[in-house]
């Protein structure tokens, strides 16, 4: 009966793997360890769209207000930015959701942090 | 003569940024995972799915790997849960609509009969129980390693050894039957 069951122990361990699907690991590196590169990281997708809204909702008060309306808006947005970043409480409260963005992204999926993704070519390096 | 880097020292390279450390254990491992994948699965097409959803998984979730434990068992671990979720959905489809999901291979008897000792094998394991069948396969890919092999499945070691038992003494009256068959 050990013989037996040697032969089968045997059988198993002489057993070739399947043959996996051609192109099946250019397919997993290229989504894992050589995928390409975002064109914009997270943190410069965030700056182009809140930029983005900031020119619109400037070009509507430069539309709707003509030019006095858009300088007024900008002189009252920079006082009450000057008043709030000079506050203790303001800059902590954006420390706080920063920090809070940061943890977070560790759970996303997004890339692991500080391991930066393969840049490709076209890429230049920053 | 340079040694081949440990998956530990590879895990912490890609972590660091570098891409061929990842490349190197994809290359160790994917053939052994897709192998899980297809005697748990029984389709080409699916096996692949869950191959690249796992290396996928383990890509993305590196930082979560525990220094000093073995990447096979954690990659072979995700490849399972991949397998068993797909399973549970075929069984979820399999009660609304009969989907023709089976190759057009002959099934595991005639297998059996030919005389090629791997196909009759591989066949022998195809005819068994899922539970039994995916603890030979792990058994076949990582030895008498019972403790990975329990750790990979979830289940208590007495458990596997047990299935390990019966999924041996099954294959050998397949294997013996097949013999008759034959002559």
């Amino acid at each position: 009966m050990d013989d037996s069951h040697d032969a089968l122990e045997r059988a198993l361990f002489a057993l070739p793997l399947e043959e996996p699907p051609a192109g099946l690991r250019a397919s997993i590196l290229m989504a894992t360890a050589y995928r390409p590169a975002p064109a914009f990281s997270v943190w410069e997708l965030a700056l182009l769209g809140a930029l983005g809204a900031i020119g619109i909702w400037l070009v509507v008060l430069l539309a709707l207000g003509g030019g006095s309306l858009f300088f007024q808006t900008l002189s009252t947005i920079g006082s009450v930015a000057a008043r709030a970043l000079s506050n203790a409480a303001t800059l902590a409260w954006l420390a706080a959701g920063g920090a809070t963005a940061l943890w977070l992204s560790l759970f996303t999926g997004s890339q692991p942090l500080l391991a930066t993704p393969y840049r490709s070519q076209g890429r230049a390096s920053r | 003569m340079n040694a081949e880097p440990e998956d530990g020292n590879l895990v912490a390279l890609t972590l660091r940024g570098n891409p061929d450390a990842f490349a190197t254990l994809v290359v160790r491992y994917d053939r052994a995972v897709y192998h899980l994948a297809y005697r748990t699965l029984h389709d080409v097409e699916e096996a692949r799915d869950a191959t690249q959803e796992a290396f996928f998984k383990a890509f993305r979730s590196l930082r979560t790997f525990r220094p000093g434990s073995k990447f096979s068992t954690w990659i072979f671990a995700i490849a399972y849960h991949a397998c068993c979720d797909r399973l549970n959905r075929r069984k979820r489809y399999a009660s609304e609509e009969l989907p023709e999901r089976a190759d057009s291979a002959p099934g595991p008897e005639q297998q059996a009969i030919a005389l090629d000792e791997a196909t009759r094998l591989r066949a022998a394991i195809d005819a068994l129980p899922e539970k039994y069948r995916t603890v030979i396969t792990l058994f076949h890919l990582q030895g008498k390693q019972y403790e990975e092999i329990a750790s990979v499945l979830g289940l208590p070691m007495g458990t596997v050894k047990t299935h390990l038992f019966r999924a041996k003494e099954q294959l050998r009256r397949l294997l013996g039957e097949a013999e008759v068959t034959e002559s």
